[in-house]
């Protein structure tokens, strides 16, 4: 059987107040964060954090800054990095704070496609109670939206993380999950009215596919790249790499975030077994712009050799090659299967393609708009309808009206939303986040990705949490911190 | 292992394609959805200069 991988998945919400701008964001996703009304311990550990350092053995001086976002900056002070972060750890172990202007959910690590899906979902509520406890202390009206742009060439991410051995190499991980990264846009993008770079469209696939620029760099600011070459493992650096995705869009039917997380780990199994499918795209970054333009749907990708394939293709040799040389876990066989059964679909039936996949989904939106209204593609409102899909307010929300009406897969029940927003149901050190809040936050002193620390009897003790490791719920029975502690060191 | 020792292979491109042969199936038959009233009321609603307004800060 083939190993379970660890991944996330970490959203930067768009926020717009009220006769606020841009320049106002920082401070009000500061406030929205730190006004989040339900429990959470406050504090982050930040001694492993290492956003320079490159999977290619070398360490970036500095980080590229948008140079037109910088100017907001100017002359302004907002404190400590810390301070400005605002991090909030919520009871079910994710991660919840200010990410330059953006409030950011993480969701807790998780082995299973519908776990993760499940908890991306409930991170929507999250931040929509901290909108809603901002608007009403600020008296402003607030919204959130789970996008990926502002449509003036402002871009914010949903990245993907995945915990990897680090023996596996930049080499192979490029090499090997590229072209998926490329190809995988069809069926996860979350679709786009106009162009925000190069020539005019009037809908493409993608939210983010403008903002790549070079096939792999470790920014992810300015000069995005396909392939984020990031090395901050959040464990054992000596045996693990965190794989960060930042080229994916956010998306708002969970059965597209199970999926696109559901790709990439079929495409790492390959890759750490070296059975990937080899593929020479001639240039990654034109490809991927190129699929996302591309309104035959037929997802032309030019290869090396003056040759072509098409992303569909691309996908269909992964699975081709996982079928042959794999043994399939449940949720593997569920991304080739679903995946599959779309890809038959986009030209024969794309209203149930629709149902699974946000580009088509909004596509068909703003098709019914037009068709009521009598308007056409060059309108510029439908930016605001676009907008307005990515909407988390259930009862505004564009996209929230098409699952009410069931013309999008449905979201989990209100009631499994409500449990994933203060519970952990995998045996993974998300468990052991989510007890140290609910049961010893007292004694906590900061946490992180990799490590708890706590004040016993005034000694600080840090625990690592290793990835690996199953934490049993038993965990929750320990009298005191002290045995909880006891029983984190033993875990394996 | 080099690519050569590779077990699996993609599926070959056949090298005399060009990008933009008109080989592929036209574009898809896009229908409303059904009973839109609820889709169309909230639509009704929205802001048509929302997006104007919605300036962002770059993120990562």
């Amino acid at each position: 059987m083939i190993r379970q991988i660890l991944a996330g998945v970490e959203t930067e919400y768009g926020l717009l107040v009220a006769d606020r701008g841009a320049a106002e964001q920082v401070g009000d996703a500061m406030d929205l964060v730190r006004g989040f009304p339900n429990l959470h311990f406050a504090g982050w550990n930040y001694r492993y954090e290492s956003p320079r350092a490159d999977l290619r053995g070398f360490r970036l001086d500095h980080l590229a800054q948008d140079p037109e976002d910088a100017k907001y900056d100017a002359g302004k002070s907002y404190g400590k990095d810390p301070d400005i972060r605002s991090d909030r750890v919520l009871p079910n172990g994710a991660r919840f704070y200010n990410d330059h202007g953006h409030p950011e959910y993480s969701t807790p690590e998780c082995l299973s496609l519908q776990e993760l899906a499940i908890h991306d979902c409930a991170g929507q509520r999250v931040v929509h109670a901290a909108a809603q406890a901002f608007s009403e202390k600020s008296g402003l009206p607030v919204w959130v939206y789970k996008n990926n742009t502002d449509f003036h060439g402002a871009s914010y991410g949903t990245h993907e993380n995945y915990l990897v051995p680090r023996s596996v190499g930049f080499d192979r991980l490029f090499r090997d999950l590229t072209p998926l990264l490329i190809a995988r846009q069809i069926l996860v993008g979350a679709g786009k009215v106009g162009n925000e770079s190069g020539p005019s469209c009037r809908y493409q696939i993608s939210q983010r596919a403008d903002f790549f620029v070079e096939p792999a760099n470790a920014e992810t600011l300015y000069r995005r790249p396909i392939f984020n070459t990031r090395d901050e493992p959040h464990s054992d650096p000596s045996r693990y790499v965190r794989l960060h995705v930042i080229c994916g869009d956010a998306n708002m039917i969970p059965d597209a975030t199970a999926r696109k997380v559901g790709l990439v780990k079929l495409g790492l199994a390959l890759c750490e077994s070296n059975n990937a499918p080899l593929w020479r795209v001639s240039d990654p970054v034109r490809a991927a712009q190129s699929i996302s333009r591309d309104e035959s749907y037929n997802f032309e990708v030019a290869l090396e050799s003056r040759s072509w394939t098409t992303a569909g293709e691309i996908l269909e040799s992964y699975f081709a090659a996982a079928e042959n040389l794999l043994e399939l876990d449940d949720d593997l066989r569920w991304v080739i299967d679903s995946s599959r059964e779309l890809l038959s679909k986009v030209h024969s039936d794309f209203p149930s393609f629709s149902r699974k996949v946000d580009w088509a989904a909004k596509r068909r939106m703003i098709e019914a708009y037009l068709e009521d209204s009598g308007g056409n593609w060059n309108d510029p409102e439908l930016r605001a309808y676009d907008l307005e899909y990515h909407n988390v307010d259930p009862d505004s929300g564009l996209h929230a009206a098409l699952e009410q009406m069931d013309e999008v897969a449905p979201d989990p029940d209100l009631a499994k939303l409500e449990y994933y927003q203060e519970h952990v149901s995998e045996p993974t050190r998300a468990r052991a986040r989510s007890i140290a809040v609910t049961k010893f936050k007292s004694d906590l002193v900061d946490a992180c990705w990799r490590t708890l620390t706590f004040n016993i009897n005034g000694e600080f003790v840090e625990v690592d949490l290793p990835p690996e490791a199953h934490y049993p719920a038993q965990l929750a029975d320990a009298p005191d911190v002290g045995t909880f502690v006891t029983m984190l060191r033993g875990v394996s | 292992m080099t690519d050569g020792d590779r077990l699996t292979r993609p599926i070959p491109a056949s090298p005399d394609r060009k990008l933009g042969d008109d080989s592929g199936p036209s574009a898809p038959d896009i229908r409303k959805p059904e009973g839109g009233n609820e889709l169309l009321r909230r639509m009704k609603k929205v802001d048509p200069d929302q997006a104007k307004r919605y300036r962002q800060r770059s993120g990562q």
